[in-house]
């Protein structure tokens, strides 16, 4: 027997100030809107910030991916805050060490290091995001 | 010598990032504090005022803010007052987009022409904010101050940061038997003690007058505040003759 399928929410860093921060937001765009649209959704921190009832109910039933643009961690305090299930957390500055080549500039927009580093981050996201969504087997019984 | 940062006004975007609108906001943010008015501007990220410091919590006590959110349920505004300071001003750009007769924007990561119209609106009247924030008058024609003469020169554009975990250091004092947290505390006692202002009742008044700059003081209060932050001054001063 297996669970209905749930989304899994994509929370990335609101960051104005730093180019991570971008880095994290185009990579969750990447995600949600391009390469798995029908097994996540995008919960902006915002809304978090308030405590939003509906922000809350969504997160109570579904696994969360945080995207953390500094050390600062935002995303994933936020949805921790807010009662959710933090299933993987990604810091971008983490996924830079291991992309060195990729090196991103620009907040508004992103030079062409940065846009490859989201690139990079949101694989790795996806991957997860095909972890959390495989059907699982159910407990049965003898 | 330790600076006072001068009076700036902070902006803070809800930066929704599900809605456009929360885009216009992050852009229009980012061209007022890269292009616009890098000089007199500031930012920082909603969300530190619940994960940040205390220091974070202080911004807004700090800087008059600027709130600019995307839609009616105005995070940015109203976290920004529930966990740090009132905003000195908002803006919501769903209402900014009805006012300019611009369509309604679409995308969220790359924004259409309606889009952009509207993060120059937005980012127009977030300056002409700022301008009123900070009692100047720009002048378009050109584009300088019309004011002070420091002012008069054209603001050079930069990349903009954030201050986030920054901390803009606070100090507590006892006023009637209370607690009272003032913002920048520290910084002024640095400056003044470093400028020479030995203890006395000038180096009080002058001291409650930077305070006020930084802090808002209820005026049936002021006297008892000037002589807690005195006597403060005065622990500090006697520290730092002790470590010279």
């Amino acid at each position: 027997m297996s669970e209905p399928l749930k989304k899994v929410v994509i929370v990335p860093c609101s960051g104005i100030g730093k180019s991570y921060g971008t880095v994290s937001r185009v990579a969750a765009y990447k995600v949600t809107e391009e390469d798995s649209p029908d097994k996540t959704q995008l919960l902006p921190l915002a809304l978090l910030v308030m405590g939003d009832e509906d922000s809350q109910k969504i997160l109570a039933t579904n696994q969360a991916i945080t995207i953390d643009g500094c050390k600062l961690a935002c995303a994933t305090k936020m949805v921790q805050e807010n009662g959710g299930d933090v299933a993987r957390s990604f810091a971008v500055l983490d996924v830079f060490r291991r992309y060195r080549d990729f090196k991103p500039q620009g907040i508004g927009e992103l030079n062409e290091g940065g846009e490859k580093l989201a690139e990079a981050l949101a694989k790795e996201i996806n991957a997860v995001v095909e972890e959390l969504s495989a059907p699982k087997e159910g407990a049965t019984h003898a | 010598m330790p600076e006072l940062p001068q009076k700036k006004v902070g902006i803070i975007a809800c930066s929704g990032e599900e809605l456009p609108e929360g885009t216009v906001t992050r852009l229009a943010a980012l061209k007022v504090l890269e292009k616009l008015r890098p000089s007199d501007t500031v930012t920082i990220c909603l969300p530190l005022f619940l994960a940040g410091g205390e220091g974070d919590r202080a911004f807004a006590k700090f800087y008059p803010t600027i709130a600019v959110d995307g839609c009616d349920k105005r995070c940015a505004y109203r976290a920004t007052e529930k966990y740090s300071n009132k905003p000195a001003a908002g803006i919501v750009i769903k209402d900014l987009i009805e006012k300019h007769h611009i369509q309604k924007p679409q995308g969220t990561r790359r924004l259409d022409a309606a889009g952009q119209e509207a993060v120059a609106a937005a980012a127009e009247e977030i300056a002409t904010k700022v301008d009123e924030l900070l009692g100047k008058a720009w002048s378009r024609r050109q584009g300088t101050f019309a004011e002070t003469s420091q002012s008069d020169q054209p603001q050079e554009e930069v990349e903009a940061t954030c201050s986030c975990g920054s901390g803009i250091p606070i100090q507590k004092v006892q006023v009637n038997g209370q607690e009272l947290s003032l913002v920048a505390l520290p910084l002024i006692f640095q400056n003044l003690f470093q400028l020479g202002k030995t203890l006395g009742n000038e180096t009080g008044h002058e001291i409650m007058e930077m305070v006020k700059i930084y802090n808002s003081i209820d005026s049936s209060v002021e006297a008892d505040v000037e002589s807690a932050v005195f006597e403060a001054y005065t622990d500090y001063y006697r520290q730092q003759e002790v470590k010279a």
